[in-house]
């Protein structure tokens, strides 16, 4: 176990928002809302081109997303659906944000 | 010289519009708390995608996210203006409206209306518009699409908005879309990486990422100007409000005085009337 507890809320979050090459960071928002923000193990969603799924080390990567269930696995039985009208999606460095209602 | 029963009526209706108009002065100040907060929120999703944006920059101008479309494009410029949606909102609108009709001319310009009362204010002015829109009466998630769409048939575009300065100070401003655009932006931090095909995967282009990101700044530039707009009329509401709650409440204390007064006069005459009876029933017994 690390010595090094987070001892402040900054600390927290920079700790959560670590990824150790088997999650990443993702976030979820819309101009008033976050949707989810967190780490997680893969997301799931659908473009022009059909279903896709992003995993940890994806290439950065940008998308339109169309209408569909945007499916946040965080753990190995949890996964959070979130029903989208769609967005923009972009990964970058095990970094996903999905911008919604744009 | 009126009753005192009248008087003390008059001073219970002005006592209730006291209350009125101190409840909505009420309103309008907490409206205005969560519209600031609003617009801040919307300012920080907008430099998230205004940073992927400028990176990705296909094209030197801002094309309206028309990206390749063909489709042709009128040559005239559109005119949006933001008003309030009833008359409760001081003078501003009447001020906008004066600001939007000395650059149009009906050759060159079309005029969209967001909110009743600018629509009703144009039609009494014989200004005729192609479309009114109602203003969106919640705060969150505000649907600017429609507008949008007519937005990219024309080659430029001008928003007439109002500007919240301070709660006392509202206004009237004109701005160009693209140029509501780039302003916002200047405030967001520069990103010096780019992006391009060359280091990132796009679907379906990068063009059409890049004409929907335009797209969707323009969304966001517009709902930032109704809320700026909506924020202005609260606080023109607010200015109005705190007016008439400050004549009410002089009112009702100049009705107070008048009431008492009355009273006075009444028990005056009536003490009049009893010393005048004892006077004559003392001449009678002498």
């Amino acid at each position: 176990m690390s010595d090094e507890t987070p001892t402040s809320d900054t600390q927290a979050k920079e700790a959560a928002s670590t990824t150790d090459g088997r999650s990443m960071h993702v976030k979820v928002y819309s101009p008033f809302k976050v949707y989810f923000e967190g780490t997680a193990e893969s997301v799931s969603a659908e473009s022009a081109t059909g279903p896709f799924d992003i995993l940890p080390k994806h290439h950065n990567f940008i998308t339109l997303l169309d209408p569909c269930d945007l499916i946040i696995r965080t753990g190995k039985d949890e996964e959070q659906a979130i029903a989208i009208q769609g967005g923009i999606m972009h990964v970058k460095a095990d970094e996903v944000i999905v911008f919604l209602d744009v | 010289m009126r009753r005192p029963v009248d008087i003390a009526k008059d001073e219970a209706s002005m006592t209730t519009l006291v209350e009125l108009t101190s409840v909505f002065e009420g309103i309008a100040s907490m409206r205005i708390a969560q519209t600031k907060n609003q617009v801040l929120e919307s300012t920080k999703f907008f430099d998230a995608l205004w940073a992927i944006y400028l990176q990705l920059r296909v094209d030197a101008i801002f094309s309206y996210g028309r990206g390749n479309s063909d489709k042709p494009v009128l040559d005239r410029e559109l005119f949006i203006i933001i008003t309030a949606e009833g008359g409760f909102s001081g003078d501003i609108d009447q001020k906008l409206v004066e600001l939007m009709l000395k650059d149009y001319d009906k050759t060159k310009n079309d005029i969209i209306v967001i909110g009743h009362h600018g629509a009703m204010q144009l039609s009494q002015r014989g200004v005729s518009f192609r479309k009114y829109y109602k203003l969106p009466s919640k705060d969150k998630n505000i649907n600017v699409a429609p507008v949008i769409k007519e937005v990219q048939e024309y080659r430029k575009c001008t928003v007439y908005y109002q500007q919240y300065v301070s709660l006392m100070n509202q206004e009237v401003k004109k701005i160009g879309l693209s140029a509501a655009i780039q302003t916002t932006a200047e405030k967001s931090e520069t990103h010096e990486a780019i992006i391009s095909e060359a280091n990132y995967i796009f679907e379906p282009s990068s063009y059409a990422v890049a004409a929907h990101l335009e797209r969707s700044m323009m969304k966001i530039a517009l709902s930032q100007l109704i809320l700026q707009s909506k924020l202005a009329q609260y606080a023109s509401r607010f200015r109005a409000m705190s007016a008439s709650h400050e004549r009410a409440d002089e009112s009702k204390a100049e009705l107070h005085l008048a009431y008492n007064r009355a009273r006075r006069n009444v028990k005056d005459e009536r003490l009049k009337e009893i010393i005048n009876g004892i006077k004559k029933s003392k001449a009678a017994a002498s």
